[in-house]
């Protein structure tokens, strides 16, 4: 009888020969002909330019941000779902205003202008709007 | 399945008593929506949410006499917490009104409107702490306060002390609360439940290891003692507090620390006390582990170090921050007795903390707008410069120290005289003693107003007469309560039991 | 050997401890709060392992649910708080940003 120790080990084993073999076969199966062309980083004819460890922009990090809380208050949806069919009405109207506060979120991240791409640039007025009194957007 | 309606009724029967908070959430979201909206007007969300505070204040004032259970039992309402909801949502209106005199915020103003919205979702953070009785509802609520201050300690975020402010304010508190998380897994393990009334009952007959049971509970206390400032927890607090904006200084010395003192005390009373209530207000402790001496050791090494550190400080903002740290330990010494005398200790002392300490941080800002600096030095000949100022921050320091005829030495007698009546002499000394220490960096300022020779006397600073008004609402109360001081006091024994009912 | 709750428990303190070093030691943000997640997963660990060991309730489980997305909201605004730190500072080195001494 294996104990469950020895239940991991052997996933642990057959997860390394399931590896080894897969690639053994491929280098005894693939024919070997290399060129300058053939290591290029992409083989299709696109050409690297620079380093892959560059900066990102940071407006990735906003918009990654943005996703990552409201993907993970959907989390709790799925207690939710659950219990629904029992509770009934009740908890539907619960996860409407659940939502209806992310959904605010949502707005309030959009009016402020973090899910453009290109933040709009502030209007900044002329002395000419000032004298006419008049200002245009 | 039967116990999904019991449920259903629980929720719609605890929604109706959640109404100070529902208040909040729904000015939360309007202040949010105005401010996208109304990108021009400057403070109209200010005026919204100092709106939503007097509404919520007004709804609190219906749960008078209100003991209840709700959210299955996650939340509590009892007149302990309808006090500490008082100062909090006061304070919060009060730190509204100094912001629109803020001149470090206006520098920032098209997101002002942020700086008002999550001031709510700090007040509800707190309102939430104050009635948990549910340890993952504790570290929500604590994380939900925390969040917000987090931003708002560097909501002036050009500014480099202010940055670097939040960012030790955010690695310590998250950090704190992690800790605490942790403790709270262990008391789950060893108890069984997150509820406190669960796990007051399980120690109450059963025989719980100590030393898991004190390792847990010393982690979650770690939580605490971060936002009350206690000593080993302390190190964010002189940083924070001088870096941050002065209103939001002012607001984590007052009402963040007494949503985490009020939560100490619900925490350590319902968990670790027998729930059969003594006419006498002593509570009789469950276990062997003695939280008294605990919480002791904490209090006297928070005032010692606050005070001794106090001394050498030349910035009145560090200098306050010091001082905020020694009134913790003073705080946690009426905390440490444990029983109802020493609750409704902490209730006075936290009332008349609330006016002198947000008093005393109004005037440092309305110093330092017109001589854009916080030094001590730059105190030097106020009392002259300004007389009607440098009247009222004598009175709030005078207060701080705790002397007479001031409402501080009210609070500092009831806190000895709980520590006393409990038998803590050896407590009550060190406490003395370091309030004697505290005078002497009090007066320091007092001296350099009044005192000291300088060439500047004669040039006047001129504050608004509105600014000077709200100056005197705090520091006349201080002085007045310093004498008549008996409707607090009552106010306070009302409210000292802490809800234990099943 | 049966794998029981014993060992549940022991990844979970060495978790904890590794954070706990990785807060300590470390000198990068980016790092500290990475040493702070950790500590987070292990209050998690012990918290299903002790629902699913102690014949608990359901409260372990939504526990971890909460501290999941606690410490997501408690990153974003780490991250942010980090962000402007290196606007202002143009590192990110927790000991390097030392405006304020006493």
């Amino acid at each position: 009888m294996v104990t469950e120790f020895g239940i991991i080990l052997l996933y642990f084993i057959l997860g390394f020969l399931f590896v080894g073999i897969a690639l053994v076969m491929a280098a005894l199966i693939r024919p070997s002909h290399p060129n300058p062309i053939k290591n290029s980083t992409y083989e299709c004819g696109e050409i690297p330019i620079g380093e892959p460890w560059i900066r990102f922009n940071v407006r990735f990090y906003v918009i990654a941000l943005v996703f990552l809380l409201f993907d993970v208050e959907v989390v709790f949806l799925l207690p939710w779902a659950i219990v629904f069919k029992q509770l009934g009405w009740f908890a539907f109207i619960e996860m409407i205003i659940f939502v209806v506060i992310l959904l605010v979120g949502l707005a309030y991240v959009w009016g402020k202008g973090d899910l453009d791409w290109e933040k709009p640039k502030p209007y900044i007025a002329k002395l000419e709007d000032l004298v006419l009194g008049k200002k245009k957007q | 399945m039967m116990d999904l309606n019991y449920i259903t009724e629980d929720l719609i029967k605890s929604v109706g008593q959640f109404l100070p908070e529902t208040a909040l959430i729904i000015t939360f979201l309007v202040a949010m929506m105005a401010d996208i909206l109304f990108k021009r007007s400057k403070h109209l969300t200010g005026y919204i949410a100092m709106a939503g505070l007097v509404i919520a204040g007004f709804l609190l004032y219906h749960q008078t006499g209100v003991n209840f259970k709700g959210f299955a039992n996650m939340l509590v309402i009892d007149a302990f917490g309808q006090f500490m909801k008082y100062i909090v949502l006061l304070s919060s209106l009060i730190i509204i009104i100094f912001s629109f005199y803020s001149d470090e915020l206006h520098a920032a103003h098209s997101r002002l409107g942020e700086y008002y919205t999550l001031i709510i979702g700090m007040t509800f953070g707190m309102m939430l702490l104050v009635g948990s009785s549910n340890l993952i509802m504790i570290y929500l609520a604590i994380e939900t306060m925390s969040i917000s201050s987090y931003i708002l300690a560097g909501y002036t975020k050009e500014v480099k002390r202010a940055s670097e402010a939040s960012l030790k304010y955010v690695i310590f508190g998250a950090v704190s609360s992690g800790i605490m998380v942790y403790g709270i897994s262990i008391m789950f393990g060893l108890t069984g439940s997150l509820n406190l009334f669960d796990i007051n009952q399980y120690l109450a007959s059963h025989q719980v290891d100590h030393l898991p049971l004190l390792i847990s509970g010393l982690l979650i206390v770690a939580g605490f003692g971060y936002k009350i400032s206690a000593v080993p927890f302390h190190f964010w607090t002189p940083d924070v507090y001088e870096g941050a904006p002065i209103t939001i200084t002012a607001y984590l010395s007052v009402a963040s620390k007494a949503a985490g003192f009020a939560v100490m005390l619900r925490f350590f009373k319902t968990t670790f006390f027998g729930a059969d209530q003594l006419l006498d207000g002593t509570w009789h402790l469950l276990g062997s582990i003695n939280w008294h001496y605990v919480v002791a050791a904490l209090a006297i090494l928070t005032m010692t170090l606050g005070n001794l550190v106090a001394l050498w400080q030349s910035n009145m903002k560090r200098m306050l921050a010091y001082s905020s740290i020694a009134h913790a330990g003073y705080l946690l010494m009426a905390v440490s007795v444990m029983n109802d005398g020493g609750v409704s200790a902490v209730l006075i002392y936290f009332f008349f903390y609330m006016l002198m300490n947000l008093g005393a941080f109004f005037v440092v800002q309305l110093v330092s707008n017109k001589l854009h600096t916080e030094d001590i030095e730059a105190y030097s000949g106020l009392g002259y410069r300004s007389p009607l100022i440098g009247v009222a921050l004598t009175i709030f320091l005078i207060s701080l120290t705790g002397l007479p005829p001031t409402a501080g030495f009210i609070g500092k007698l009831y806190v000895f005289t709980s520590v006393i009546d409990a038998g803590y002499y050896w407590l009550a000394v060190v406490g003395v003693l370091n309030s004697v220490v505290s005078l002497y960096y009090y007066v320091k300022v007092i001296r350099n107003m009044y005192l000291r020779d300088i060439e500047s006397k004669e040039d006047k600073l001129v504050f608004s007469p509105s600014a000077i008004v709200i100056v005197f609402v705090l520091a006349v109360p201080t002085l007045i309560f310093g004498m008549y001081f008996t409707p607090i006091v009552e106010w306070a024994n009302f409210s000292m039991n802490i809800f234990i009912g099943n | 050997m049966e794998i029981g709750l014993t060992h549940y428990l022991i990844i979970s303190a060495i978790l904890f401890s590794l954070g706990m070093f990785g807060i300590v030691a470390r000198k990068h943000a980016i790092m500290v709060l990475m040493g702070l997640e950790l500590v987070l997963n292990a209050a998690n660990i012990n918290f299903i392992a002790f629902a699913r060991f102690g014949g608990m309730n359901i409260e372990g489980h939504v526990a971890a649910i909460f501290v999941i997305i606690l410490a997501a909201a408690e990153a974003a605004v780490a991250l942010a708080i980090v962000l402007n730190i290196y606007q202002n500072f143009r590192h990110v080195n927790v000991d390097e940003v030392d405006q304020m001494r006493d």
